[in-house]
């Protein structure tokens, strides 16, 4: 089990690696030189411009431009932004709690929704509530996130005046507005995770509900909800953990969208403003940001998936 | 049978050829699919034949029209912002959407699955490389590939089917390589090896056939995904560039407008939630067909 704990941290190490080649060739990749890039600025004297290089260390070969950049970037220095002025990691440090708060709460609202959807739709099988469920998650897949926020807003904000239609109040400032505000963001984001979930949940609950080892359980006299709950459920869950690890790349693709549309400052438009502001060491640092998250989510999730299966908890490896 | 002739006379064939007719009977009675089927088959006529079918320019602005509601004489789902015919433009946009939706498959599909089988067939080194690919892939959201790629290249269309691609890739790779693996350890493919056929013959002629329909039912729920997808971009204003008309720009420019004319806002959404809930009702049906230990 500890030779597979190390094997997988490895190879989310390498990865991580391989991503910020990737992310670090990208800027590079940019129209103009990476000075351009660096500062915003496109008029140099030729003078200048080896200045900045000398400056930003650009006149070296690429592999030890790139294992500079390795070394600034864990101590902190990401740059600073050409269009603000502020260093990056102000900017993130800003936006970051907003968008925190938005993925947390549109997850626990996934879960709550999806989890307990999936186990009505698997042992209610081919009755009324599984149809409702699965009619259900079929109009959170398709439904565009961004459209059902606008609807939401025209509802919820325009018509009935029960929310306000965009803007963020930190927690801090006044907990009962920041929920006002981020309650519909959030909502928006996780019905269309609990779509992914209600379906993964009941195709697992269908695959173990069928196993020896429920029949058995069941046949020693074991209340239903028991057989349900702890060796159904909890053999499903094994899957569940991985799409939910999956989910998080997808997710945060929506908190973006999600956050332009209710006019919330997070990653998300902070990452919007950047692309159309041409604000390079923003979207290098976000897109390095997001990398880390969701290697390190996959790795976790991959860590959950060992406690909860005993398959794999037994023979150290994954099936 | 010998061994030797085995590989002309692989059994799976033998097996589909007296089904294919129970096939589209077997899908004729799943209602939902069928309904998924007819949606498609729509949205791709309306796409092909929008210039008979839109009686106004999707593009040309007749500021004397501006904001008309829906029901108003000769603009049946009323005028935009630009006075410009809302039915028409949805018709021309369906093209964008439907444009994206394929080539970002298509393009996921012709790259992943040589990849997957090579994976899959060869394991090892070609299949740690693989792998490794598809978790970097994986590690940046479609939405940051889309936003590098309009860094680096300027947004258009072309770099939303790029970029939608590169995000399917993963799953269709995950899907080939599955494939390959279990094909592999049967007895067809087997003989074949011992028989010295040639590895491309193989991986084209026993492997590449036989995951036809796993790779069918990944396209299905692709499409609608690469659809959300680019009506997501082109909402941020990545994707097709106005005045051209997507689903997606339409609703970008609806917004600024929901308090007094929320018509235009609504349109737009409806057409894109009704084709991805087409493609989504048909992947379903031809998934329950092709396994149904998932229904």
């Amino acid at each position: 089990m500890r030779a597979y704990l190390l094997r997988r941290a490895g190879i989310s190490l390498l990865t991580l690696i391989i991503a910020s080649i990737v992310v670090f060739l990208g800027v590079r990749a940019v129209p103009g030189s990476p000075a351009t890039a660096l500062t915003g600025n496109t008029n140099f004297s030729p003078a200048a411009l080896a200045a900045i290089n000398r400056a930003y260390g650009l006149d070296n070969p690429l592999p030890v431009q790139y294992v500079d950049w390795v070394g600034q970037v864990v101590t902190g220095h990401l740059g600073s932004s050409p269009v603000t002025g502020m260093p990056v990691t102000t900017e993130l440090g800003n936006a970051f709690p907003i968008t925190f708060e938005l993925t947390v709460l549109s997850m626990v609202i996934a879960l709550l929704l999806g989890i307990p959807t999936g186990i009505l739709a698997a042992i209610r099988r081919g009755r009324s509530a599984d149809y409702a469920s699965n009619a259900a998650a079929l109009f959170g897949l398709s439904i565009p996130s961004f459209w059902f926020g606008i609807m939401l807003i025209l509802l919820l904000a325009v018509v009935l005046k029960w929310l306000p239609a965009s803007g963020f109040v930190s927690f801090s400032v006044n907990p009962g507005q920041n929920l006002a505000h981020i309650i519909m963001p959030a909502f928006v984001l996780g019905t269309g995770v609990a779509a992914v979930l209600m379906r993964q949940t009941r195709s697992g609950m269908l695959e173990t509900l069928r196993q020896d080892y429920v029949r058995t359980a069941r046949a020693k006299g074991l209340s239903e909800w028991v057989v349900i709950l702890k060796h159904s459920l909890r053999n499903s869950l094994v899957t569940v953990a991985t799409v939910i690890g999956l989910q998080f790349g997808i997710l945060l693709s929506g908190v973006a969208v999600t956050e332009e549309v209710f006019g919330l400052p997070g990653i998300g438009q902070l990452t919007i403003n950047a692309v159309f502001q041409r604000d390079y060491p923003t979207i290098q640092a976000v897109a390095l940001l997001t990398a880390v998250i969701v290697i390190v989510i996959n790795l976790v999730m991959d860590f959950v998936y060992m406690i909860l299966s005993p398959k794999v908890r037994l023979a150290g490896e994954p099936g | 049978m010998s061994i030797a002739t085995m590989p002309g006379t692989e059994p799976t064939v033998v097996l589909t050829q007296p089904s294919r007719q129970g096939w589209w009977r077997r899908f004729r009675r799943r209602p939902p699919a069928v309904i998924g089927l007819a949606g498609v088959v729509i949205v791709v006529l309306v796409a092909v034949f929008a210039p008979f079918l839109a009686h106004y320019s999707p593009v040309v602005s007749q500021f004397g029209h501006v904001l008309e509601g829906p029901f108003s004489p000769g603009h049946i789902l009323g005028t935009d912002e630009l006075g410009r015919d809302e039915l028409s433009r949805l018709i021309y946009g369906s093209q964008a959407t439907l444009e994206v939706g394929v080539l970002a498959t298509l393009l996921a599909m012709a790259v992943a699955i040589p990849i997957g089988i090579a994976a899959g067939y060869y394991r090892g080194a070609m299949d740690m490389i693989a792998m490794r690919i598809t978790d970097v892939v994986l590690a940046f959201p479609f939405l940051l590939i889309a936003v590098g790629l309009a860094a680096i290249f300027g947004p258009s269309l072309q770099n939303v089917i790029v970029a939608l691609g590169i995000a399917q890739l993963p799953g269709s790779v995950r899907i080939a390589r599955a494939e390959a693996m279990a094909l592999r350890e049967q007895d067809f493919v087997q003989a074949a090896i011992v028989t010295g056929v040639k590895d491309r013959v193989i991986l084209f002629r026993h492997l590449f056939p036989n995951m036809l329909s796993p790779l069918l039912v990944q396209a299905s729920v692709s499409i609608p995904a690469a659809i959300l997808g680019s009506a997501l971009l082109s909402y941020l204003g990545l994707g097709v560039q106005p005045p051209t008309p997507s689903w997606g720009n339409m609703l970008a420019s609806a917004q600024t407008y929901l308090y007094n004319d929320p018509w235009i806002a609504i349109f737009p959404g409806v057409a894109i939630f009704l084709t991805t809930l087409s493609f989504n009702l048909l992947g379903d049906g031809l998934r329950d067909l092709f396994d149904p230990s998932m229904r």
